[in-house]
């Protein structure tokens, strides 16, 4: 009988994830629809919600626009160099957070006190001290980032299994064989997933202050077609960013081997 | 029958016989708890001859992982000596392979990259590792499976992963701490089969901690019967039974003898341990 219901359960596998597939294109297709229902529908004042053929003219114009590609790439330094500065130190901070009890207790409170804080109160200072161009923005993107990289990495460190510390050093692996083949291998995963937090959090930090105050960037640009009320224009802005947070994601999600849905 | 015999511990001053390749001297070990400090392991000494399989059996909270530690060299801060070959040592040593109670395969690494692992620590060149690797992947039986990651591999496999692992370590005495208790008992049985034919074909020196008295008797040339807390030495007895064996011998008479007898020993000290944990168990109530 159980026999039965495990046969009966490896058929189900397959047209079950066939409707998981079924419903997400089904929410899509619900959306778009009532995205163009609401747009035909003229209760909105103007152009808040345009027709998805006017968002998909705005976005081909986009396409084609040289200075839109020098904005995006302005944004996207933005956060690289914020991801590659917060990230390292989170990487650091969190690796001696994690080795060290006497380290963790002494600071990591302050982590956890500091981490749900939204960096954006922190924007005016960064302006003092880095200006108004991209600087600020990576300073904030940066801190951001730093946080939760920090925490998921000491977490992480503290997670690896006690049992394979002592394998390794009863096959009298040296310190650095130690780092090299026991700890980085067993932390991969928490690492990764640490940056893909970090990561989707240096991207709100650097836009949010783009938004803000800034000459340059994608986050300039939204404000900017917000100004003109240019909706078309924003929303193509809106889902090329979309589709760079969810290409980043993917990449990040396959390279730490688990899938985007079950991390974090 | 007459082969059942207490032990006098070695005297310090004397030296210990030239075929004992480990000797353990009156090891002592002391954990501060929250209770008040628990001597686990006193006054314990045993040794392990060229080639032998020894047991160390005792009930749960005997001490007998402290003890595994020690030997091993993963305990600091206790009395008494460890020596091998003559020679006193403190931290892991060359000579001695453990194999862990735990699951203790690398997730990340093949069967034969965790098997390699030893080898790779010392520097052994990739195509020597693979190698020397091979065979005892295949001495453990799982030829065949050295793509694989321990996910695809059952426990019991698993477990012969990590006693291949620590094989290709070459070490003078193998160190085994409940090898086979997260397995299951038929399991248990096949793999001490592997283990006694492995030890048959490698000579190993083999020092096996349990609280298993069939797979004592089983492997067993002498097993170490322990007291419960603190963890002293209660017996020695020798298994004067034939070898080659496999798990066959289970349903000799001899056998039967053999498990009584160690049982006899064991009863009164798991009958106080259960008591003690009982009590204390009473006394942490809120």
């Amino acid at each position: 009988m159980p026999a039965a219901r495990d046969l009966s359960g490896v058929a189900g596998a397959p047209s079950g994830s066939g409707r998981v597939a079924a419903i997400r294109i089904a929410i899509i297709l619900v959306v778009v629809a009532l995205w163009e229902a609401a747009s035909a529908s003229g209760w909105f004042y103007r152009d808040v919600i345009p027709s998805l053929l006017t968002v998909g003219r705005a976005l081909a114009v986009l396409a084609v626009n040289r200075d839109f590609y020098w904005h995006l790439v302005v944004s996207l330094m933005e956060v690289g160099q914020a991801l590659a500065i917060g990230g390292g130190l989170g990487i650091a901070i969190g690796l001696a957070l994690g080795g060290s009890r006497f380290l963790s207790r002494a600071f990591e409170r302050y982590l956890y006190y500091l981490g749900p804080t939204p960096k954006i109160i922190f924007f005016p200072v960064m302006i003092m001290w880095f200006g108004v161009g991209p600087a600020s923005k990576v300073a904030l993107g940066a801190l951001s980032c730093f946080f939760p990289i920090a925490l998921s990495v000491a977490a992480g460190m503290r997670q690896i299994d006690p049992v394979l510390i002592r394998v390794g050093r009863s096959f009298h692996a040296s310190p650095m064989q130690m780092a090299a083949k026991i700890h980085l291998p067993a932390m991969r995963e928490p690492i990764l997933n640490g940056v893909r937090l970090g990561f989707g959090v240096a991207i709100i930090g650097t836009l949010l202050a783009e938004t803000k105050l800034s000459n340059a960037g994608i986050g300039y640009l939204i404000m900017q077609a917000y100004a003109v009320f240019d909706m078309p224009r924003m929303y193509a802005m809106l889902i090329v960013l979309f589709a760079l947070a969810i290409a980043a994601n993917e990449l990040v999600g396959r390279y730490a081997g688990v899938h985007a849905v079950s991390g974090s | 029958m007459g082969a059942i015999g207490t032990e006098a511990r070695p005297a310090q001053a004397m030296a210990p016989p030239p075929d004992w390749v480990l000797v353990v001297e009156d090891l002592g070990k002391r954990f501060d708890t929250p209770d008040g400090a628990v001597t686990a392991v006193d006054g314990v000494s045993f040794g392990v001859r060229k080639g032998e399989f020894l047991s160390v059996i005792g009930p749960s909270g005997c001490g007998k992982t402290t003890v595994f530690n020690i030997v091993g060299g993963l305990e600091p801060g206790y009395q008494g000596r460890v020596r091998i070959g003559g020679e006193e040592v403190r931290g892991p040593h060359k000579s001695i392979g453990m194999v862990f109670q735990e699951e203790s395969t690398f997730p990340w690494r093949t069967v034969l990259e965790n098997v390699s692992f030893p080898l790779e620590v010392a520097g052994v060149a990739r195509a020597e590792r693979h190698q020397r690797a091979r065979r005892f992947i295949s001495l453990v039986g799982l030829a065949g499976f050295e793509n694989r990651y321990p996910s695809e591999l059952s426990g019991g496999m698993r477990q012969r992963v990590a006693i291949a692992r620590t094989l290709a370590f070459e070490p003078t005495i193998l160190l085994m701490d409940e090898p086979f208790a997260a397995l299951d008992e038929q399991t248990r049985l096949i793999l001490g089969d592997k283990v006694l034919q492995i030890q048959q074909e490698l000579a190993q020196t083999t020092l096996l901690i349990t609280h298993n008295i069939t797979e004592a008797v089983q492997l067993s040339d002498r097993i170490v019967v322990m007291t419960f807390r603190p963890g002293r030495v209660k017996r020695i007895v020798e298994i004067d039974l034939p070898r080659p064996r496999t798990s066959e011998i289970v349903g000799s008479e001899a056998f039967g003898r053999y498990v009584a007898q160690v049982w006899n020993d064991l009863r009164e000290e798991a009958t106080r341990g259960m008591a003690e944990s009982e009590i204390g168990a009473l006394s942490r109530r809120p």
